[in-house]
């Protein structure tokens, strides 16, 4: 105890007066007479509300990416020529193909074949043919000429033209496969068509 | 008494609840600063050499912000624990001498330990000397002269000259023959007239098309050699229509295509330019006007929206705020500069987690064999120090815009 009571009113001064409780409303007797209840309801929506947003805002786990495009998840590389009867032909040549699909979803050639003019490319298997993913699988391509006026002489850096097909996209891709390739095919097109002269 | 009560636990629950959904809208956020300088600790520079004024500024300055990129995701990311990397650009203006000269401010900071840029082959071969006696690594993404990495005598036998330079971007041992393949077989052009800008770059490039095109059966009608520093190509425009051409091969850049092209049609030869990657840049479609559509250009990698590692890059360039596009480079760009952090990376482990005395040495011997999955598909280098990926795309001019339109990948 300190000792300090209340402070009484001294001279010019007023004692404030207490104001009368005001009526009460409807509302607030309502809530009087159910406030347990009122209680619980709001307790039990905030704990609902939290939760759902918690739960709606949980970290979702990220969608998964969607597969390469065909000419990104493949390689096509030059093997080598065929030896025997199918890459005997003087007016043809015949060679093999490694095609490797090193992700996403099977792939599909749809279509092979060679741009110039003057020649036409079959293939074994003929397309289309798939391929599962992460594997491997050996083509034998066989170009024959069909007009040496038309043909290439020596090209530097030929391509084989493919239409890929997986699930995410059909693309048309050319192969570049690089000089053993030009060399074996320039070797070709001189036996075949050395003494036309365009 | 009971009120109170009831009152605290209610918000006590709702802060309870307010504190989770705080802590799970964090991990929304992928965790990690959002400051540039996340590794603390040792600095390394980045340099970077491009034309960052001039005619070619928009290519450069694409170049630039590309590796800036690169730096910054290093460091919100921690790429390298205790390196906090720094991009430093010079501007080279195009031209070789002052190349060499930023080259050997490049070398002079001991906090380089490696170069992206240049862009021009001239450049590069101007700086390649400088950085390899110094033991700086320098990752082009844009030099596609063959000699630069396999010697002046490519053609017969390949030689690599330095040891410190490498590149992102395909030679244009592959880009001329490319070209070449698809004028020749997919546009049916069989009559071409070559105009170089007798630079390393343009001259290089013109004659790896013309031998293809040669090769294929093709007829070159005529040659011209243009002065760079002009804008006036009237005498060649009309030589080009008199000689017949039904396609013209240009090997240079955008600043002289864009006119070239417009003079040539202005002229009345209705016929497609066609160039490399020098001219792949939007800015090469505003200088040719509306006579450019048809014109041709090929570039290296794959269209972007082929790749989703580049649509990242490009969200990320743009949440970045650059001012200037990325350009023809930028992907280049950026993974030639991660190049440099992965073989940071690569010493610094190998070092206790410190950089060692001899770090430039170190880095040059650790790109040799560097290998990840970057904004242009796997990103490793050849016994030349050349990109190992070697993907090309044929462009096309189309209602003002480029659009891709053939892809192909070299794989001998």
């Amino acid at each position: 105890m300190s000792g300090v009571g209340p402070v009484e009113p001294g001279e010019h001064t007023l004692v404030r007066e207490t104001p009368p409780p005001r009526p009460r409303g409807r509302l607030a007797l309502r809530y009087e007479r159910h406030r347990r209840t009122v209680l619980a309801s709001a307790t039990v929506l905030v704990a609902l509300a939290g939760g759902g947003y918690l739960y709606a805002s949980r970290p979702q786990p990220r969608p998964a990416p969607p597969p390469p495009y065909p000419s990104q998840a493949i390689d096509l590389v030059y093997v080598a020529p065929v030896t025997g009867p199918p890459g005997a032909a003087a007016d043809g040549f015949s060679f093999t193909v490694l095609l490797s699909v090193r992700s996403g979803p099977p792939v599909t050639v749809t279509r092979l074949t060679q741009p110039y003019d003057g020649l036409s490319a079959t293939s074994s298997p003929a397309a289309p043919f798939q391929t599962k993913s992460h594997s491997a699988r050996k083509i034998i391509v066989t170009l024959r000429v069909t007009e040496c006026e038309k043909a290439p002489r020596n090209p530097g850096l030929p391509f084989l033209d493919v239409t890929l097909r997986n699930a995410r996209a059909i693309e048309a891709h050319s192969f570049i496969l690089g000089t053993r390739y030009a060399r074996d095919l320039s070797r070709t097109l001189a036996v075949a068509c050395g003494n036309v002269s365009r | 008494m009971r009120q109170r009560s009831l009152i605290a636990i209610t918000a006590a629950l709702a802060a309870g609840a307010l504190t989770l959904t705080a802590c799970g809208s964090r991990d929304d956020d992928g965790g990690g600063s959002d400051s540039g300088n996340g590794g603390g600790g040792t600095t390394v520079v980045i340099g970077v050499d491009a034309p960052l004024t001039g005619d070619l500024s928009a290519l450069g300055l694409g170049i630039k912000n590309s590796a800036d990129l690169a730096a910054k995701t290093a460091n919100k990311e921690k790429t390298v624990e205790g390196v906090t990397f720094k991009v430093e650009a010079l501007d080279d203006q195009g031209q070789p001498s002052v190349g060499q000269q930023n080259a050997t401010k490049f070398v002079a900071n001991d906090k380089v330990l490696g170069v992206v840029g240049p862009l021009n082959s001239s450049v590069g071969e101007s700086m390649q000397k400088v950085f390899d006696t110094a033991k700086l690594v320098e990752v082009s993404p844009a030099n596609t002269n063959p000699s630069l990495t396999q010697g002046v005598d490519w053609q017969t036998k390949k030689v690599r000259p330095y040891k410190s330079y490498f590149r992102t971007a395909t030679t244009d041992a592959i880009q001329g023959p490319f070209a070449a393949q698809y004028v020749y077989n997919d546009s049916k052009k069989r009559k071409v007239f070559v105009i170089d800008d007798k630079k390393t770059y343009g001259a290089g490039l013109a004659a790896t098309f013309t031998q293809e095109f040669k090769k294929l059966g093709g007829k070159v009608v005529g040659t011209e050699h243009i002065n760079p520093d002009t804008k006036d190509f009237n005498a060649v425009a009309t030589k080009v229509k008199n000689s017949g051409a039904d396609v013209v091969y240009y090997g240079g850049e955008y600043p002289q295509a864009g006119p070239l092209s417009k003079q040539i049609k202005a002229a009345g030869a209705k016929i497609p330019l066609v160039g490399g990657d020098g001219i792949y840049s939007a800015d090469f479609i505003k200088l040719a006007g509306a006579s450019g559509n048809g014109d041709l250009a090929t570039s290296v990698g794959a269209p972007v929206e082929e790749l989703p590692s580049a649509k990242e890059f490009v969200a990320n360039y743009k949440a970045e705020g650059y001012k200037e596009a990325y350009e023809a480079y930028g992907g280049y760009s950026y993974d030639s500069a991660w190049a440099i952090i992965e073989a940071v990376k690569k010493v610094v482990e190998a070092n206790d987690g410190k950089l060692p005395s001899d770090a430039r040495a170190k880095v040059v011997d650790a790109m040799q064999d560097v290998s990840f999955d970057g904004v242009t598909g796997k990103v490793s280098f050849d016994e030349f120090g050349d990109a190992t990926n070697k993907q090309l795309t044929v462009y096309a001019v189309e209602n003002g815009a480029w659009g891709s339109v053939k892809s192909g990948t070299f794989t001998g």
